[in-house]
């Protein structure tokens, strides 16, 4: 007994020492083991797709092996491949693992491979080939300790601080102030994108106050102008451009309201996290509000694709090209995370799986391109006006009742005798009752039914998928025509589906009744390529699945097209273009398909019972007698008319001409308070799938919409459902994205300010804080930033004030040869940057010289382009552009994707196809010739010229000439040696020719 | 408009005669190499080339619109079993138009060419006689059948807008070997520009001055490359003095800033490039036989010989990489290889223009010993389709859009020549046979110029970016 019981306590200790063995070992194993396999390893072998079909990061997969069969055997190192494959050096194949690190893996096998949390987390830690979730940039912001000041008299605001403590660690020093004419035009340019004006020069100059340049900082920081330079910044971020791109390129004639958007809430000072907000989802945050709508603009800033295949798959894998691009600008743009990186696989670099991938562009599916049609106030005046004419407008109606009243009791009269007889419907050319048969049970136009459609209970249905109908041709020549049906829908959400369509026999010219295929759950005229598409604006539908409808659309000769619903107007009637004429023996009919080649997108889904076509254009009584909605007691204007005498007929034109042009004149009131923007419209998102490989043939799970982990602080889960509205979808996305945990939020943006500020970001790419961009040259600096903005409520103001007037901007920008050694790119800030103006910037310091500037802020844009449609694709002809209107900032320039302004882009104007985080500076000799060559430098030339002869009057000598010259150019007065140069050329060749010279000039082109 | 454009205008492309700028040329050399200091002239990458180079120079046909295989390259005999019968394989195939009718065999006649044996149809005679320099790949592979995102990845390697295109890459990668003229040019059909417009020779992302400069067909040949105005030589003369003073004066001020150093030289390059581009336009200093040899003289190969001329004389002055489209927009009537009525009539119009010049500039290349170290390129967005883009029971006349199965055609330095590489199936429906994909036709062309192409790399927005993205094999069996 004594024996059994301390055998068995034996047994129990080397039992417990044996599992403590084996925990320890465990522990190691997470601690030690995981992550090297994860730094080393896992990149490739992780993952559905791993390299060798060898998974490492799980135990049941590592110890399965790979395509070489089993890879680890405990305790037998010989046994194991994966030592042999390493101790060999040929994994991992780039970088052999160091001898420590093959102990480690050495130890690990012999010691019987324990393995300790299931699965490694290939993203937790940083390699020297990823970043993982200990990533710099995704922490959370961290206040940091102001350094102490160590060069008194030097450092202005805490950004010098750490300016000066960097300098100091790299053996540099800072460089004096510079004076207040170089401290002028820099801000100026910089904040206005604009040069001061010689009075603004002088005016700064001479005031001895000691806070004058910041009361300068914060009169160019109120400047209207301050919003259209960096709204400039910001377009070249969102690549806004105003044409569609690809082949077709259309261009976006209401783009600019985007544009303007940005100005003004740059102008406002409106905060970051609201400005971004309603980029990302103004349009479900304020519905009805026109600036929402227009802050939407960013969602669809972007090219986009309008030519489509007849074919799904090739529809679809377009639509997730589109998508990634969106994807991309969003994350970019806001995070500075590229995760479009992830789509077809893990992202290489940064830890965003390809899951969230598709979680994250789950949010943006409900993303189309669109245009809306918003409201905006009215002034009080124009208010004022619209109640008068609707007062009057009432008055002429009561005195045209009075004269028509008699008379339309007359005719009811006569009716209830019986002496009218009752209106019989119109009769049509061709009428398919879908009884039986397909069959035209007038004429000839027999029906073939094609896919599934087929007829039940006196109607044709119509799957929606594969079921349409399609005639024998027309015999005749068609022009004015009326097409009805009396329709039955299965659902309402189905999106282009057609009732009944005119078409050519190969489809591509058509004119169709056509449900929901522009705006979600309404009726249209449908046509190739939308040419003769416009919205009725009538209601929306709401009982077509409940019951039967009658539609019809009217074609009337002088192109108007009039939509009618159970009998009456459907909206109001539009003209869109010339009547389309179909050609005898090429013109059929077709039904449950919007035209052909036959396509799922095209078809509708429900019922038809009846329809017919008339070969005119039937009355609004004829419409309503045919859908069988004849009112006995309604009595039409024309039967009125025809029975008026000379006098009624006078008085009855005078009131009606009175009451056409009031309601005219109220017309164009609505339209001033009517604008149509290019803009996000909210579609519904569907369900999004992980696709393999980025393939739409190979779709996979159900993807739930959500954010990114990697960002640490914030819940990437946004409790939704797969089905989830957009609204969700965009609102929790853009909560997610402006959180104020979110620490990529307010780092990113506050180092774009930087950049533009400085000529270089602290992270020098600014859209790419991941593994692949910089690591900040002064990472205390970027918090202290970021922590700033956001106690401020994200006011750039207040930051572009921080900036601006620390002592660090305020230096001067001279080369100092000594510093230049040490750091050529000046990453250390030992002094001011010159910078060279950007291509804007050039044209609109030439046209302020020349006091040519038009210099109206906001609105729409000028062109300097012809633009043309030739065989369906559109393009745009470089023009001359001296005309006076068109002599505004160049921000405003209509930008078409296919035609850039190539005197522009000779100084780096960014495609606006692409996103532009940093322009490129380039010295060319196009850009030599440019700025020689080009007429308007010509014409600028001739302009300042003028404008200096004025100002200096006709006694003014040519070195008051040439002063005045430099005063506009550079902001300062000639030296001896120059005006003696300027003489000399000036009296032989005139001053405009010299004016072209100094346009051409580098002091004109660098700010110091 | 002013006086200077209606001068310009008289100014045509094909008899620009010298402007009389010659004195204003200035005297210092500023070859490439000597800009040392990298950051003077930024954006362009070193260390190139990565390996000694076959080709120093590139010519691209661009046919816009997509070129029959099967009526040229591909020759399937098996085509005419089937003519008039549906798919083999009982598929129905996925088009861009989803309309799929029956298999029509090739409109044109095969034959086999020179001493290779290559097929070549009756489309292109002239060319047919240049067969044994041809290395034709009848194995492409696109990833759209859609115009113009194929045409995007047939010169970028994406689908979308705002990538470089190859010229733009090369620009960047080899620089020119000329200083007098831009590295990159375009030279469009006269009939109009491709869909897209100046997006098609887009720099995207690379400095600027990697884009493809268009030369155009009416008023200067470059955009401002003379005054707008009239002035005389001894005005602009005293203004580019004038200018050179007041920057030197401004230099003291400013220490030797490098940019406002190369600023001061690039206006020295323009005027180079002023003195060199009306010079190389100047086709009548061609014999008439060597004109008349491309074309010149007959009005459907005029514009395509003239352009064909143009480049042999831009490559002679070392420009690195000219591109010629063959075809403008979409649309009706046809200005392109767009063969979806009919294919017979849109080929016969479209290769009439382009195979004498293009048979003569490869001749001519021969004869002057330039063909060795240039590369000639060929190709098109996708090819069509076996069977006709018509009712599923018909024989149609023109035929869809192919992504699955083309061919393009090579000529030149570093390549075996007169031999076909790949194959697609029976009817020239998909590639089967060692397919390639544009990023395997990028790396190899990058490969002849010297350029390892994942290490040709522009950083942006996170990746260094490459013409082929992650992808590219180089088809090393057609090089020597």
């Amino acid at each position: 007994m004594r024996s059994l019981l301390y055998v068995s306590a034996l047994l129990s200790i080397l039992f417990a020492r044996n599992v403590s063995a084996d925990k320890i070992k465990s522990q190691h194993f997470d601690r030690v083991v995981a992550p090297l396999l994860a730094q080393r390893c896992l990149s490739c072998h992780s993952g559905d797709e791993a390299k060798g079909d060898l998974n490492l990061s799980t135990h049941d997969s590592a110890m399965k092996g790979g395509e070489s069969g089993v890879v680890i055997a405990p305790n037998e190192l010989s046994h194991s491949l994966l030592w042999e494959y390493i101790e060999s050096d040929e994994m991992p194949p780039k970088k052999p693992l160091t001898a420590d690190e093959k102990e480690i893996l050495r130890t690990w096998i012999e010691g019987g491979a324990v393995w300790g949390t299931e699965s490694i987390d290939a993203f937790r830690l940083t390699t020297d080939a990823r970043a993982g979730t200990d990533w710099w940039s995704l922490q959370q912001l961290q206040k940091p300790q102001l350094p102490p000041v160590t060069r008194t008299g030097w450092t202005t605001n805490p950004i010098d601080a750490f300016v000066e403590t960097k300098l100091i660690e790299m053996g540099l020093a800072p460089s004096p102030a510079a004076d207040r004419r170089t401290l002028i035009r820099r801000l100026s340019f910089d904040l206005l994108g604009l040069p001061p004006t010689p009075s603004e020069v002088d005016a700064f100059l001479a005031d001895t106050s000691t806070d004058a340049y910041e009361r300068l900082v914060d009169r160019l920081l109120n400047s209207p102008h301050y919003g259209e330079r960096w709204a400039r910044h910001w377009l070249d971020i969102v690549r806004f451009g105003e044409s569609n791109g690809f082949e077709y390129d259309q261009p976006r004639d209401n783009a600019w309201h985007y544009r303007n958007w940005v100005i003004t809430a740059l102008n406002q000072d409106m905060p970051y996290d609201e400005f971004v907000r309603l980029q990302l989802a103004g349009d479900l945050i304020d519905s009805d509000n026109y600036n929402a709508a227009a802050a939407t603009g960013f969602l669809v800033a972007g090219p986009h694709n309008t030519t489509l295949p007849a074919n799904d798959v090739m529809r679809m894998s377009m639509a997730q090209d589109e998508l990634e691009d969106l994807v991309g600008i969003v994350s970019q743009t806001f995070l500075g995370l590229t995760t479009n990186c992830a789509r077809c696989h893990d992202h290489k670099f940064d830890p965003i799986s390809q899951r969230e991938y598709y979680q994250f562009a789950a949010t943006l599916t409900g993303v189309t391109h669109g245009q809306r049609k918003m409201q905006i106030a009215l002034s009080d005046d124009q208010q004022q006006r619209l109640t008068a004419i609707d007062a009057r407008v009432g008055e002429i109606a009561l005195a045209l009742d009075s004269i028509e009243q008699p008379i339309r009791d007359a005719i009811l009269a006569e009716r209830k005798r019986g002496n009218e007889a009752v209106q019989v419907p119109p009769v049509a050319f061709a009428a398919w009752e879908f009884d039986q048969n397909f069959d035209d049970s007038i004429g000839s136009l027999q029906g073939i039914s094609n896919g599934d459609a087929r007829i039940e209970d006196g109607c044709l249905v119509l799957s929606g998928t594969d079921a349409w109908v399609a005639t024998a041709p027309l015999a005749i020549d068609l022009r004015e025509k009326t097409i009805e049906a009396w329709v039955q829908l299965n659902d309402l959400d189905q999106r282009g589906g057609g009732v009944i369509s005119v078409q050519t026999l190969d489809g591509a010219t058509f004119d169709a009744i056509v449900f929901g295929e522009r705006e979600p759950q309404k009726w249209m005229a449908g046509s190739n390529g939308f040419v003769r598409t416009m919205p009725f604006n009538g209601n929306e539908e709401s009982e077509a699945t409940q019951r039967v409808v009658h539609v019809a659309i009217v074609y009337l000769e002088d192109g108007t097209i009039v939509g009618y619903r159970d009998g009456k107007r459907y909206g109001e009637p539009y003209r869109p273009r010339e009547l389309q004429t179909y050609h005898a023996n090429q013109t059929q009919i077709v039904f449950g398909l919007r035209h052909s080649p036959a396509a799922a997108n095209k078809m509708l889904s429900g019922r038809i019972q009846r329809a017919q076509l008339y070969d005119r254009a039937l009355s609004d009584e004829e419409v309503a007698s045919s859908a069988g909605v004849v009112d006995l007691n309604h009595v039409s204007q024309t039967q009125i008319i025809a029975r008026f005498s000379p006098d009624q007929r006078s008085r009855f034109e005078q009131l009606s001409a009175d009451a056409d042009a009031l309601r005219s004149e109220k017309e164009s009131l609505a339209n001033l308070q009517t604008v149509e923007l290019y803009t996000c419209v909210s579609q519904a998102p569907g369900i999004t799938r992980l696709l393999k490989r980025g393939d739409v043939q190979s779709p996979a799970e159900t993807i739930i919409p959500a954010g990114l982990s990697a960002v640490v602080g914030v819940n990437p889960d946004f409790s939704l459902a797969a089905d989830a509205g957009d609204a969700d979808r965009r609102l929790r996305l853009a909560e997610w994205i402006t959180h104020r945990d979110n620490p990529l939020f307010a780092r990113v943006i506050v180092n774009r300010l930087w950049q533009y500020h400085f000529g270089s970001g602290l992270v020098t790419t600014a859209s790419d804080f991941g593994f692949n961009g910089g690591t900040p040259s002064h990472p205390e600096l970027l918090e202290w930033l970021a922590m700033t903005l956001r106690e401020n409520g994200y006011r750039l103001k207040s930051m572009h004030r921080l900036m601006v007037t620390s002592a660090a901007y305020r230096q001067v920008s001279t080369r100092n040869v000594q510093s230049a050694k040490l750091d050529t790119d000046n990453r250390w800030l030992w002094r001011k940057s010159p910078l060279r103006l950007e291509a804007e910037e050039v044209r609109d310091a030439i046209l302020v010289a020349s006091r040519q500037l038009n210099s109206t802020v906001g609105g729409v844009g000028y062109r300097d382009v012809r633009h043309f449609e030739f065989k369906g694709s559109n393009f745009y002809e470089s023009i001359d552009e001296s005309a006076s209107d068109s002599l505004r900032r160049t921000l405003y320039r209509f930008a078409p994707r296919g035609g850039h302004n190539p005197f522009l882009d000779t100084f780096d104007c960014p495609d606006p196809s692409t996103t532009t985080p940093r322009r490129a500076t380039t010295i060319t000799p196009m850009q030599a010739l440019a700025l020689m060559n080009n007429d308007l430098v010509f014409q600028m030339a001739d302009k300042f010229a003028t404008r200096v002869q004025r100002e200096v009057g006709e006694t003014g000598t040519t070195v008051q000439q040439i002063n005045a010259v430099y005063a506009h150019a550079y902001g300062r007065t000639a030296n001896k040696s120059e005006l003696d140069l300027g003489c000399r050329f000036v009296e032989k060749n005139g001053l405009a020719s010299y004016c072209r010279v100094i346009f051409n000039s580098n002091e004109f082109l660098y700010v110091p | 408009m002013n006086a200077m454009n209606q001068n310009s205008n008289r100014r045509g492309f094909l008899n620009f005669t010298g402007n009389s700028l010659t004195g204003a040329a200035l005297a210092s050399l500023w070859m490439r190499d000597r800009v040392a200091s990298a950051d003077a002239v930024p954006g362009e990458a070193t260390g190139l080339p990565h390996h000694p180079a076959k080709a120093k120079r590139v010519i691209h046909l661009c046919l816009c619109g997509g070129l029959s295989h099967i009526d040229s390259f591909d020759y399937k005999p098996e085509l005419a079993a089937f003519h008039g019968k549906s798919m083999p394989s009982g598929d129905r195939p996925a088009t861009f138009f989803n309309q799929i009718g029956l298999i029509r065999k090739n409109d044109w006649e095969f034959k086999q060419r020179g001493e290779s044996g290559l097929w070549i149809s009756d489309l292109f005679p002239h060319l047919a006689e240049m067969a044994d320099e041809l290395t034709v790949i009848r194995s492409m592979v696109a990833d759209s059948a859609n115009h113009t995102p194929a045409t995007f990845e047939e010169n970028s390697g994406f689908r979308l807008n705002g990538f470089p295109v190859m010229g733009s890459w090369v620009s960047y990668g080899l620089g020119c070997e000329t200083d007098e003229l831009p590295s990159y040019v375009v030279l469009p059909d006269a009939r109009g520009l491709p869909a897209g417009g100046t997006i098609n020779w887009s720099n995207g992302f690379l400095p600027a001055q990697h884009q493809g400069v268009s030369f155009q067909t009416t008023g200067p040949v470059i955009h401002d490359l003379f005054p707008a105005r009239d002035l005389s030589m001894e005005h602009e003369t005293a203004s580019r003095e004038l200018l050179e003073q007041i920057n030197s004066i401004h230099r003291e001020a400013t220490g030797d800033e490098d940019a406002l150093v190369a600023r001061m030289r690039s206006y020295e390059l323009a005027a180079k490039m002023q003195l060199a581009v009306p010079q190389v336009s100047e086709l009548n200093q061609e014999s008439a036989s060597t004109r008349s040899m491309y074309g010149l003289d007959r009005e459907e190969t005029a514009d395509f010989g003239s352009r064909c001329l143009l480049t042999r004389r831009l490559l002679e002055k070392g420009v690195r990489f000219v591109q010629l489209f063959s075809g403008g927009s979409f649309g009706s009537p046809r200005i392109n290889w767009y063969g979806h009525e009919n294919v017979k009539q849109n080929h016969t119009q479209e290769a009439a223009r382009l195979d004498q010049p293009v048979a003569a500039l490869l001749k001519d290349l021969r004869q002057r010993g330039m063909l060795d170290d240039t590369l000639v390129l060929c190709t098109t967005e996708f090819g069509r389709t076996p069977f006709t883009q018509s009712a599923a029971d018909n024989i149609g006349t023109g035929r869809d859009h192919n992504m699955h199965g083309f061919s393009i055609w090579m000529a030149g330095a570093g390549l075996k020549p007169g031999v076909a590489y790949g194959a697609t199936d029976e009817i020239g429906w998909k590639s089967v046979e060692k397919p390639v994909h544009w990023y395997d036709y990028h790396a190899t062309v990058l490969h002849l110029l010297g350029v390892d192409h994942e290490r040709l790399t522009y950083y942006h927005n996170g990746i260094q970016r490459r013409l082929t993205n992650v992808h590219g094999e180089i088809i090393q069996d057609i090089l020597t």
